[in-house]
């Protein structure tokens, strides 16, 4: 019999993605309601499916990322327990509901809509997988003191990359890594994102796009419900176009070899005597010696090979910037 | 690692620890992140004192020296101590510092009959090669950009172990047989140091050069004049850090003093772990001061060739890689002469062009840009305004102010405000935020 599991779901729900998606002129329509029915089916699902599974529910709303259910501590409510409904999926759905209510109520005026907190909702994730998987120094005895094996996270996504997260990210990737925990992602609408393939490819998860969004649930169920030690067995789509090449700094084009600050870690198409980064100045022999070895195909930076597979680009011009400010 | 050795940390006067300012704080907390409460020697700092070294103590009643609280429990003892080792990582300077980011390790290990001493448990020797495992692992995962090499002193020479490499595998499996590595004879630390420069010697100026000696001889058995090999390292730039497992050698202290690293005299086996993963972070780099007057060219900052492979998905058809001569479909392909290794980051077999991929330079992203330090909630102004749970983990925040006294950066009610965000965050995840996302939940970045 296989372990108990952790799932952490990270929900995007960015007001203006959910509006485009539900735009009938898509091929496959999905409004928010059809999703939210789809996912708490999927929810009820994951603790149905064993008594110890715990489930942590995590929204992310423009700039902000709540927490909208966790197995630890369920919301209280005082509402009569319906008869025909199973008490722990009736708690679930309705805090999820409840809470997302709450959020959406409150947002702002659309037109000066910040980016989803995407990053705050997976660091939060983290947080919390953390503190069960380290149930002996947490305060509360109270917590499951079973020490839950394959923690994972499902990243339900609608929104596009947004650079600036790009060193975020990465960094909560690698923390996973840590923690052993893998993500999975599903693309329920808009264009791939490059930051969570890589995140699902490095954790080991699955990443899928959905092609047909009406058929969400079967998706989740197929892919997305056994834990890690089953997928082994079945056959869950795997990504070979996942493209680890950077993008310099300069022009944002792809390359092949590129030419690295020591300092800041600043990619550059070419030789340059500054770094425009962290304004290091290199010494000039090494100019000469590079500019006399660089390899000829580099002079035209869009080659063949780049067009072909160039489908993503790891390193994003904008992740540089903060650097300017804090190094000198 | 967890509990026992922590009261030595805090005391300069009667220990032999020697370190730079800077490098003090920031290294703990990696050691230490997800320590398990061991009650063992549990208590302040006033004792730390009366601490005895290793082969000293006579016989600890470490069941004695823990505090209960007022149920009887010793929860609240523990948790004390924890919160207040684990704030004091915290103390490091905030500001941007210039750190070494693609590294050079050559590890030193003694192999030498004295280390097979059983002053540390179950012997020097065993207990060497499991904190060099550890050390290796954790050394990676933080200078992902890094290559380590083993050489071992062992019968009056200097043996090399494991070649410098940039894969954790490699090394592991290099100190992994332990009969191949047994002690014998008497240690040579002039030939095993020439060994080791000369294995870095080639490499260009703005990687570091480091030399980590694990030492548990007192005597040393050389052909030379071992200053005369000092001075060529000094000359070369090579840092030289000692962890002595026996007691303090003049030799030894000079090493790490005229090279700049960092020498210490493990008390006992935690000790000894801390003073190794204090090597652990990369150093801030210290070139920066030789060139006052020209201020221009710094010859630590360079320019590096890197190469970014293509990667072959695991559906490609399987070819030879160069680097074991295996049959493999997945792979990278080298950019420069198209050769298929099997895992990066590494030199090119055969042009040797350094192949990184992007999530690597990535991961050294968070020593440039670490997260701001939480300041410590000293008194609940408004307790009805401030949030009841922790903002990451949402652990239920106490309100009332814990019983045991309270100490300089660490709050009474377990609550860590964001500079930025002003988000209340509990112990643990303060913890956890610094040491391991690298990412605060409230600000998001």
């Amino acid at each position: 019999m296989d372990n108990a599991s952790h799932l952490s779901v990270i929900v995007d729900l960015s007001p203006t993605q959910w509006h485009l998606s539900s735009q009938s002129d898509n091929t496959h329509p999905l409004s928010l309601k059809d999703f939210l029915s789809q996912l708490l089916a999927f929810l009820n699902m994951h603790i149905a499916s064993k008594h110890e599974n715990t489930l942590a529910v995590f929204g992310a709303f423009p700039g902000k990322s709540v927490m909208l259910y966790s197995s630890t501590d369920p919301l209280q409510h005082n509402r009569t327990i319906d008869a025909n409904s199973y008490p722990p999926f009736r708690v679930v759905d309705y805090s999820v509901m409840q809470h997302i209510m709450e959020e959406i109520d409150a947002l702002g005026e659309p037109e000066d809509e910040v980016p989803c907190a995407l990053v705050g909702a997976v660091t939060k994730a983290l947080c919390y997988i953390n503190r069960i998987s380290h149930p002996s120094t947490s305060s509360n005895p109270a917590d499951n003191p079973a020490v839950l094996p394959d923690p994972r996270m499902l990243i339900l996504s609608v929104s596009p990359d947004l650079s600036t997260s790009y060193i975020p990210i990465m960094n909560s990737i690698f923390s996973a890594q840590k923690l052993k925990v893998t993500i999975d992602v599903c693309k329920i609408y808009g264009p791939d994102t490059v930051f969570l393939q890589q995140a699902a490819h490095l954790t080991g998860g699955s990443y899928i796009y959905l092609e047909r969004r009406d058929a969400l649930l079967q998706y989740l169920i197929m892919s997305h419900l056994p834990p890690p030690s089953i997928r082994n067995v079945l056959s869950v789509p795997t990504q070979d176009r996942i493209d680890f090449r950077a993008a310099c700094f300069c022009h944002k084009d792809i390359i092949d070899i590129g030419f690295v600050c020591s300092v800041c870690l600043s990619i550059f198409c070419k030789p340059v005597p500054v770094c425009t980064t962290c304004r290091t100045k290199f010494p000039m022999k090494t100019l000469q010696r590079l500019n006399a070895s660089r390899p000829p195909q580099t002079l035209t930076p869009v080659n063949g090979s780049t067009v072909a597979n160039g489908s993503a680009i790891g390193t994003p011009r904008s992740a540089g910037t903060p650097m300017a400010a804090s190094l000198r | 690692m967890p509990a026992k050795d922590i009261d030595f940390m805090d005391v300069d006067s009667d220990s032999d620890i020697s370190l730079p300012a800077e490098e003090t704080s920031r290294s703990k907390g990696k050691g230490k992140g997800k320590a398990v409460a061991k009650p063992k020697k549990t208590k302040g700092k006033g004792k730390a004192n009366e601490q005895a070294y290793t082969w000293e103590a006579s016989y600890t009643r470490s069941w004695d020296t823990v505090q209960e609280d007022a149920g009887g429990n010793l929860q609240g003892a523990v948790e004390d101590w924890m919160a207040r080792d684990r704030r004091r990582r915290l103390l490091a300077p905030a500001g941007a510092i210039r750190r070494t980011i693609i590294r050079h390790l050559i590890l030193l290990l003694d192999l030498s009959s004295s280390m097979m001493d059983r002053d540390m448990r179950p012997t020097r020797f065993d207990l060497t090669l499991q904190y060099a495992r550890e050390f290796i692992t954790e050394w990676f995962d933080q200078n992902p950009l890094g290559q380590i090499g083993v050489v071992g002193m062992r019968a009056g020479i200097g043996e090399r172990i494991g070649e410098m490499s940039g894969n954790p595998q490699d090394i592991l499996r290099a100190i992994a047989d332990r009969h191949k590595l047994e002690p014998i004879g008497e240690p040579s630390l002039q030939n095993a140091i020439e060994m080791a420069r000369s294995t870095m010697s080639h490499l260009p100026t703005h990687s570091s050069r480091e030399i980590l000696i694990i030492f548990g001889s007192l005597t040393t058995c050389d052909p030379g004049n071992i200053h005369d090999t000092l001075d060529d390292c000094v000359k070369n730039r090579i840092r030289i850090s000692v962890v002595a497992l026996a007691a303090e050698m003049k030799i030894c202290r000079e090493l790490c003093d005229k090279t700049g690293g960092q020498f210490g005299v493990a008390m006992n086996e935690g000790h000894f772990k801390d003073l190794m993963f204090e090597l652990v972070p990369p150093p801030a780099q210290n070139t920066l001061s030789r060139t006052p007057g020209a201020g221009a060219v710094n010859p630590a900052a360079d320019l590096m060739m890197m190469g970014f492979p293509t990667r072959l998905p695991d559906t490609s058809p399987p070819s030879l890689c160069v680097c074991h001569s295996e049959l493999k479909s997945e792979g990278f392909l080298c950019p420069r002469c198209l050769a298929k290794v099997c895992d990066v980051p590494t030199d090119c077999d055969i042009c040797g062009l350094m192949i990184v991929s992007s999530p690597h330079l990535a991961r050294s992203y968070h020593h440039l840009f670490p997260v701001k330090p939480y300041e410590a909630v000293t008194a609940l102004v408004d307790v009805s305004d401030s949030t009841s749970a922790c903002h990451a983990c949402a652990r239920i925040l106490p309100t009332t102010q814990s019983t045991s006294t309270a100490a300089e950066g660490i709050s009474p009610f377990g609550r860590y405000r964001c500079p930025d965000c002003h988000n209340d965050f509990c112990t643990e995840c303060d913890v956890f935020v610094h040491d391991v996302v690298h990412c605060c939940p409230g600000c998001g970045k």
